[in-house]
C-alpha cells in the first residue's frame, strides 16, 4: 500500500498543479495513519526485527513444549514398561502361591519333613459327653 | 515504452509462464495421486499412516478359576517366545556375518541349552524374515536374554494358562488351547464358560515415534479390554486331592482299568469332589491326545462322572425299593420266598441271584442286605408293574441330563412303548441291568433319598464374579422324588444293608452309613470283568455327603463289596475328619 501510493505520486505528470500533488500526499499520509494506528512510528526495519524476535520466541516456546512432551512421553513409556513388568511378576507370584497352596505340594513337603499319613484304622474316637462343638472359622464355607 | 522496459516485461512474462507451467504440472501430479490413484489399490493414506501409527490388540486377561476356599485352580502367566531375524542379521552384518553369527548362536545356546546349535544355525540360514527358535522360556532365561541384548534377536511375550495343581480336578476344569492367535477353552469349565472367562479384547491406536513408542502428543484411541470373569467352584481342592489320590491308589492296587468318584453335598447338591482315573495334566494336554477313558469309549479329557454311563447293578435296588415304599406297596418287613431264582407266569425270563443262592423267606430290608436280584425283580414285576415303576425312574432322573454346569450324557433305558421293550427289561432294570446311568445320576438318586426325598439340582459353580458383578448359585430344588417318610424308611433299610450286608467294608468307626453295593457285568464279555460300585451317604442319621465310588474292571477284587466298599470307607472317614463332623454312632 505504501509503495503503491509512492509510485502513484512519483508517476504524476509534471504539468499538474502543485496544490494537487500536496493534497494527494497529505491524503496518503492520512491513510497510512488510519491503516497503521499503532505502528506509525515504527519503521520497517524495526518491524522486521520485532517480527523475527516474536517468531523466534514462539519457536522457542513451541520447541520447549515439544521437548517437555517428548520427555513426558518417555517417562510414560518407562512407567508403562514398569507396569507391565510388575503385572508379569505379580502373575508369577500368584502362580507360585497357588502351586505352594496346592495339596500335592503341601503333602510332598510334609512327607519330606518326615510326616506320615495317619492310618485310618488306628483312629480312636473318645466320647466326651455334653461337649459343645467349637465352631470352625470356615464353618460358613463348609458344605 | 523503451525497448529495455519491453525486454524486462517479456522476461517477467516468461518467468510468470514458467511458474504457471510448474504449478500446472504440480496440480496435475496432485490430481493423479489424490484423485486417479486414490482407488487404485495402493491405499496410500493407509500406507502412510502405517509408518507412524500403531494398532495394537489388547488381550483381555482370562478369568481365574478358584476352588470353594479361594485356592487358585487356573491362572495365567506371561512367558516369552524367542525370535531371530535372519535377513536383518545379514543386512546388519555384511562384512563379518560368519564370525558375528557364531557369537550370537553361542550366546543363544548358552542361555537356551535346549535349543541345539544346529537348530540355531538352520534358523539363521533359513532366509526368512523371522524364525521362532524357542517357546515359553523361563523367566530367568528371559532376563538373561534381555541383558545380553543380542542383535536381531527379540522376545515376544505371550500369555499362557496355568493349572498350578497339575492333574487335580483336570476333568472338571478342561483346558485352554494355546494357539498363536487365539486361546479357546475346551472341555470342562474352561469350555462351558469360555465366553465368560475369555473377556473382551480391547484395542489401542496411536501415533508412534521412531522406536515405535506411542506419542503423548497426537491422536490416539484406546478401548480398554474387559477382563474375563472369575469363577469359584464348589470343589474343595483338599477333598478333591484326597479323593483323587485314594482313587488312584485303589485303581493301582486292584489293577482296575479306570475309576471314578463323586462326592456331593447331601443338602444342597453342590459337588464337593469329582475325580476320575485316568486323567490328564491340563498344562501338557497335548501329550494325552491318544489316551482313552470310559473303558476306551471316550478321550481322557471327558469327565467320567458326567460322561461314562454304565449299568449301575445292585445300587439300583434302592431305587426300586423307593418306588414301592413311596406308593405304600411294601414295608421293610414285607417278605417273599427267595429260592434263588424267580420265574414269571407271563413268560418273562427267569431272574436269579448271584451264584443262585436261595435266601428263603426274606424281608425287603434283607433283600438289600443280600443284594438279592430275585427280591428286586419280585418288587418291580409282581408288586409295582411297569405303570408304577417307570414314573419313578423318570422322577429319579434316569435317562435325562441332571442339569449340572456343562455337557453330560443323559443315559438310557428302555421303557414301555419303546420298540424293543419287554417285561424282561423291567425285571432287569430293578437290579440295575438294561439301564445306563452316569455316576452323577446314581449319586443324585441317593442324594434324593438322603435329602428326605427331595432331589436338588447338582452344581459345580458356586459363584461368578464378572468384573464386580457377582452371581452366586443358590441351591435349587429339582423335584420331590419320594415322600419324606419313604426316604426315612429307605435310609433305615440302607443303614441295615450297610451294617449287615455286603457294604460292611465301607463302615466308618463312629458313624452310621446308608449304602448299597453294586457289581455289574457287561453282556458279551467275561463275568469277572465287572464294574464294582458303592453308593451311599454319611452320616445316615443326618446326611452330609453322598459318595459314589465306581471301579472299572478291577482284577484283584471284582465285587462292589470287596473293591469299591473299602475305598468308599476311606473317603468317607477322611471327609468326616476334614469337616469335623460329629460322630453319630457312639454308644
Amino acid at each position: 500500500m505504501h509503495g503503491g501510493q509512492a509510485q502513484s505520486a512519483s508517476s504524476s505528470t509534471p504539468d499538474k498543479p502543485v496544490e494537487h500533488i500536496a493534497a494527494g500526499s497529505i491524503l496518503a499520509a492520512k491513510r497510512r495513519r488510519h491503516l497503521h494506528p499503532f505502528f506509525y512510528r515504527i519503521g520497517p526495519g524495526t518491524l522486521s526485527i520485532c517480527s523475527v524476535l516474536l517468531i523466534g520466541l514462539m519457536a522457542i516456546l513451541y520447541l520447549s513444549q515439544l521437548g517437555q512432551a517428548v520427555n513426558d512421553n518417555q517417562q510414560i513409556q518407562n512407567l508403562h514398561q514398569r507396569q507391565v513388568t510388575l503385572q508379569r511378576e505379580n502373575q508369577d507370584l500368584i502362580n507360585t502361591i497357588a502351586q505352594e497352596e496346592s495339596p500335592a505340594y503341601i503333602i510332598a513337603h510334609a512327607k519330606a519333613m518326615g510326616l506320615v499319613p495317619a492310618n485310618p484304622k488306628e483312629v480312636q474316637i473318645l466320647v466326651v459327653k455334653h461337649l459343645q462343638m467349637i465352631p470352625r472359622d470356615d464353618q460358613n464355607l463348609q458344605p | 515504452m523503451s525497448s529495455e522496459m519491453r525486454r524486462a516485461r517479456n522476461r517477467q512474462m516468461l518467468i510468470f509462464l514458467l511458474v504457471c507451467a510448474g504449478m500446472l504440472i504440480l496440480l496435475g501430479r496432485l490430481f493423479y495421486w489424490q484423485i486417479l490413484e486414490s482407488h487404485s489399490g495402493y491405499n496410500l493414506a493407509e500406507l502412510a499412516n502405517e509408518e507412524h501409527t500403531q494398532n495394537q490388540i489388547l488381550n483381555a486377561p482370562r478369568g481365574l478359576i478358584f476352588d470353594s476356599l479361594g485356592r487358585i485352580l487356573a491362572t495365567n502367566v506371561v512367558r516369552d517366545d524367542v525370535y531371530v531375524e535372519p535377513i536383518q542379521f545379514s543386512i546388519d552384518h555384511p562384512d563379518n556375518t560368519q564370525s558375528d553369527l557364531e557369537a550370537v548362536i553361542n550366546s543363544l545356546h548358552q542361555v537356551l541349552p535346549n535349543v541345539s546349535l544346529q537348530k540355531l544355525q538352520q534358523a539363521f540360514s533359513s532366509g526368512l524374515p523371522t524364525v521362532r527358535i524357542a517357546v515359553r522360556i523361563d523367566p530367568q532365561q528371559s532376563l538373561q536374554l534381555r541383558a545380553l541384548q543380542l542383535p536381531d534377536v527379540f522376545l515376544q511375550p505371550r500369555t499362557w494358562r496355568i493349572y498350578p495343581a497339575g492333574e487335580l480336578a483336570a476333568q472338571i476344569l478342561g483346558y485352554v488351547t494355546q494357539n498363536d492367535s487365539d486361546n479357546v477353552g475346551v472341555y470342562g469349565i474352561e469350555g462351558q464358560y469360555n465366553s465368560l472367562l475369555a473377556g473382551k479384547p480391547g484395542s489401542f491406536t496411536a501415533e508412534t515415534d521412531l522406536q515405535g513408542n506411542p506419542l503423548v502428543v497426537g491422536a490416539d484411541n484406546e478401548q480398554l479390554p474387559v477382563s474375563g470373569a472369575n469363577i469359584t467352584l464348589t470343589i474343595d481342592s483338599a477333598v478333591e486331592y484326597m479323593v483323587q489320590s485314594a482313587l488312584e491308589n485303589a485303581v493301582k492296587q486292584l489293577q482296575a482299568e479306570s475309576g471314578s468318584v463323586v462326592v456331593i453335598n447331601a443338602r444342597t447338591g453342590a459337588v464337593v469332589a469329582m475325580a476320575g482315573v485316568g486323567t490328564f495334566d491340563p498344562n501338557n494336554y497335548g501329550k494325552y491326545a491318544n489316551q482313552m477313558g470310559c473303558l476306551n469309549s471316550e478321550q481322557v479329557y471327558f469327565n467320567p462322572v458326567l460322561y461314562c454311563a454304565y449299568e449301575p447293578g445292585s445300587t439300583m435296588k434302592a431305587v426300586t425299593m423307593a418306588a414301592a415304599l413311596d406308593q405304600g406297596l411294601i414295608t421293610p418287613n414285607t417278605s417273599l420266598d427267595d429260592q434263588g431264582c424267580l420265574s414269571f407266569s407271563d413268560g418273562t425270563p427267569t431272574v436269579c441271584n448271584w451264584e443262585y443262592i436261595a435266601y428263603g423267606r426274606e424281608t425287603m430290608t434283607q433283600v438289600l442286605e443280600h443284594s438279592a436280584n430275585v427280591g428286586a425283580a419280585y418288587v418291580a414285576h409282581n408288586i409295582l408293574g411297569p405303570s408304577r415303576y417307570y414314573p419313578y425312574l423318570a422322577r429319579f432322573g434316569f435317562g435325562q441330563a441332571t442339569g449340572i454346569d456343562g455337557p453330560e450324557t443323559a443315559g438310557y433305558y428302555r421303557k414301555p412303548g419303546d420298540p424293543n421293550w419287554t417285561e424282561s427289561d423291567l425285571t432287569r432294570q430293578a437290579f440295575g441291568q438294561s439301564i445306563l446311568a452316569t455316576p452323577l445320576q446314581m449319586a443324585m438318586a441317593y442324594e434324593a433319598i438322603a435329602n428326605g426325598g427331595v432331589m436338588m439340582r447338582p452344581y459345580l459353580v458356586a459363584s461368578i464374579n464378572n468384573n464386580g458383578h457377582m452371581v452366586t448359585t443358590q441351591p435349587q430344588v429339582e423335584r420331590r422324588v419320594i415322600s419324606e417318610k419313604a426316604a426315612q424308611t429307605l435310609t433305615g433299610m440302607l443303614e441295615d444293608s450297610a451294617l449287615y450286608g455286603f457294604a460292611q467294608p465301607a463302615q466308618v468307626p463312629g458313624y452310621t452309613i446308608a449304602a448299597k453295593t453294586g457289581t455289574a457285568t457287561t453282556q458279551g464279555i467275561s463275568a469277572d470283568q465287572t464294574e464294582a460300585s458303592l453308593a451311599g451317604f454319611i452320616p445316615a442319621t443326618n446326611p452330609r455327603f453322598v459318595i459314589l465310588v465306581k471301579l472299572d474292571r478291577p482284577q484283584k477284587a471284582i465285587y462292589g463289596s470287596t473293591a469299591a466298599a473299602p475305598l468308599w470307607g476311606i473317603i468317607a472317614q477322611q471327609l468326616m475328619e476334614y469337616y469335623s463332623v460329629p460322630p453319630d454312632a457312639l454308644k
